[in-house]
């Protein structure tokens, strides 16, 4: 058994049980079982876990609230007037100088209700499959110290910024915590959900997020991983909708050593609707790999997934979408696009958009395309007097665009396109252009 | 022709992937000149374009270029832009992303800024192309769309003599402007044109028809014909063109 799973084990093991230890047990004893993922499994062909396996990780320790925190401020704050949920080290910082709850807005933290109400609570995690897609959520079951439960019950129109930091711990230090983001029927919300991690964490974070939207309920969620050059980012994103509803996601990778970010979409109910949108910069000798499934479960739903990443010096970045249609899901519409733009020679790209459909009159379409800057767009702007290195910005900027544009949120996308310009040359001038 | 030359090229040669395009140019352009480069479908006019903007693609073999006194071909592209060469292109690209009122002021501030000029007022600015744009008869809300993105191929050239007028190049070289234009799009391009003509600006018309010429007129007209200008004369060259087609110059050059 390699270190890291031995950690985990220990982990486990070292702390008090707590009212949902049965089934953290057993989803260790799963997880063990299984192992981590590998390149020989399908969705992990392109990332490797060598390293990472062969370190043994300590839980990260509890920070006292508000403490060391201000260090690592959140550059998404500004989206929303509310003050941001923190989850530090995996602890949800509710309580004393907890944001004040607002209109329509449940929070609370998951080790509360596990200790208050764990069978309600029990009700509410994602079960995770013995797949190699599930099996850091699977872990993350085992593990999660504490996390958000967030409940939507009317239109909200403020964001709501949760803000994971992962502050140093020494050693290599684990992070897991969970989201669980439910909405009423007909309730509508955006929900910003910011990874980082202050100078020197060499944190490995293993999130979960589940959303479950109730019919005619629209969610708008973004997941931001900005963390630094020592950080390891794990996600599992799983969203369930009903009838009706509408989610648009965005998958944002500016930081981190390692970003992985899964997505599971089970369109539920008929006329749900699902849009994700991934922008993934592989800068530097980031590795970034996205895998996306979106599941039509039944008939009249439709999905979009536009994936637009960019890889410079060794950097990599995998998109893998796939569009599920299951028997019976007639009249589905599914468009898939991913995009890859190469910048240097030692740049890795890899995108494979797939289909599989068990239903007929269904109208799905993919495409995928990865190449180097335009020759002829760059000449054009070249030729107008512009700077060469700003005319690979303004044509990198160009070709984010879709995914830019598809956010509802200004402020939010006003914060992203900020951290994103400064990823690029001539930031004072791309700041301009907008 | 003493001294106030604005462009001169000469022996120039250039070829693309091996193959030699432009066989020895030779040419002189002066100050408030207007100039036509006619002659057959590959015979190397656009490719003398492109080999002034800067165009990579082709590597220059022999001869050589000055603008202004100025070495043009030791020149990236872009400087050559700030220094006051323009290219009005044959198909000019779309670029969606990148909008057009922005790519426009970032060039005129590329410019200003080599010159030593301040950078243009927003509120100038926006004065000045919408002047433009009226000049040109162009719908206003191109300038929040992408560059040239869904243009029809007459939006696409009303838009390079868009970007000359604000521009105000010293030497502007367009490169088929007047193909794929309808009569009235030909006189509005036209009109365009006539408007920057003035004793310090040149300007090269490069095309395969004589149409153009009617409207604007130049002062001088150049045949080009396999790499090379085979003869040049005035206006009259021009007509004589249309009404015998190219083959007789090319034989000419044989006999």
């Amino acid at each position: 058994m390699s270190s890291a799973l031995q950690s985990f084990e220990a982990a486990l093991r070292a702390r008090p049980p707590d009212r949902l230890a049965a089934m953290r047990a057993e989803s260790m004893r799963r997880f063990l079982e299984l192992g981590l993922p590998n390149t020989g499994d399908e969705t992990w062909r392109y990332t490797n876990l060598r390293g990472l396996a062969a370190k043994p990780y300590v839980d990260a320790p509890r920070i006292a609230a508000g403490a060391a925190v201000d260090a690592a401020a959140s550059w998404l704050a500004a989206a929303s007037t509310a003050a941001p949920v923190r989850i530090v080290n995996g602890f949800a910082e509710l309580g004393d100088g907890a944001p004040p709850e607002r209109p329509g807005v449940t929070v609370r933290s998951l080790r509360s209700l596990a200790a208050q109400d764990p069978e309600w609570l029990l009700e509410r995690i994602a079960p995770a499959a013995d797949t190699d897609e599930e099996r850091w959520a699977l872990l993350n079951r085992a593990l999660f110290v504490d996390g958000i439960y967030l409940r939507i019950d009317s239109p909200v129109e403020d964001p709501i910024l949760i803000v994971h930091l992962a502050l140093p711990g020494g050693a290599d230090t684990a992070v897991h915590s969970r989201v669980i983001i439910e909405t009423a029927p007909g309730a509508t919300a955006t929900v910003i959900e910011h990874h980082i991690g202050s100078n020197g964490a060499a944190v490995l974070a293993n999130s979960a997020t589940q959303i479950e939207l109730a019919a005619d309920s629209s969610v708008e969620h973004y997941r931001v991983f900005a963390g630094n050059d020592t950080m390891t980012h794990i996600d599992a994103l799983t969203v369930r909708q009903a009838r009706g509803s509408r989610c648009r996601q965005f998958t944002i990778a500016l930081g981190g050593a390692l970003v992985r970010a899964d997505l599971r979409a089970k369109l539920d109910g008929p006329g749900a609707a699902h849009d994700s949108h991934s922008l993934l910069v592989g800068h530097g000798s980031r590795h970034v790999d996205c895998v996306a499934t979106v599941l039509h479960a039944s008939p009249q739903a439709t999905s979009t997934q536009t994936s637009r990443a960019i890889a410079s010096g060794t950097g990599r970045v995998v998109f893998n979408s796939k569009v599920v249609v299951a028997a019976g899901a007639a009249g589905t519409q599914s468009n898939q696009s991913a995009r890859g733009l190469l910048l240097s020679p030692t740049a890795e790209i890899d995108t494979r958009p797939q289909l599989e459909i068990h239903a007929d009159d269904v109208k799905c379409a993919h495409g995928a395309t990865t190449g180097r800057l335009d020759p002829d767009m760059m000449f054009y702007l070249l030729s107008r007097g512009i700077d060469r290195a700003a005319a690979q910005s303004l044509l990198i900027y160009a070709f984010l665009d879709d995914v830019l544009t598809g956010m509802s949120s200004p402020a939010a996308r006003s914060a992203i396109e900020n951290a994103l310009i400064a990823e690029l040359p001539d930031a004072d001038l791309l700041r301009e252009f907008r | 022709m003493p001294g106030k030359n604005v462009l001169t090229i000469s022996k120039l040669r250039a070829s693309v992937a091996g193959k030699s395009i432009l066989k020895g140019v030779d040419l002189q352009i002066g100050a408030g000149e207007v100039h036509a480069i006619m002659g057959p479908n590959g015979s190397g006019k656009s490719t003398l374009a492109q080999v002034l903007a800067g165009r990579e693609d082709y590597e220059v073999e022999g001869g050589g270029v000055t603008f202004d006194g100025q070495d043009l071909l030791a020149m990236r592209p872009e400087e050559r832009a700030r220094a006051g060469f323009f290219l009005g292109f044959q198909y000019p690209v779309e670029i969606p992303g990148v909008n057009n009122a922005y790519l426009l002021k970032a060039a005129l501030n590329a410019k200003r800024k080599r010159a030593g000029m301040p950078e243009v007022d927003a509120y100038e600015f926006l004065a000045l192309i919408k002047a433009k744009m009226k000049f040109m008869q162009m719908n206003e809300a191109f300038l929040s769309r992408g560059v040239n993105e869904g243009f029809s191929g007459g939006e696409k050239k009303r838009n390079e003599i868009l970007q000359m007028l604000v521009l105000e190049p010293r030497l502007a070289v367009l490169d088929e402007t007047d193909s794929g234009l309808d009569i009235d799009a030909l006189k509005v391009v036209a009109k365009g044109v006539n408007s920057l003509r003035g004793p310090d600006r040149s300007i090269v018309l490069i095309t395969h028809y004589q149409r153009l010429l009617d409207y604007i007129e130049p002062d001088h007209v150049h045949v080009f014909s396999d790499g090379r200008i085979l003869k040049s004369g005035d206006k009259s060259l021009a007509r004589e063109l249309e009404s015998r087609g190219y083959d007789w110059i090319q034989e000419g050059r044989v006999a």
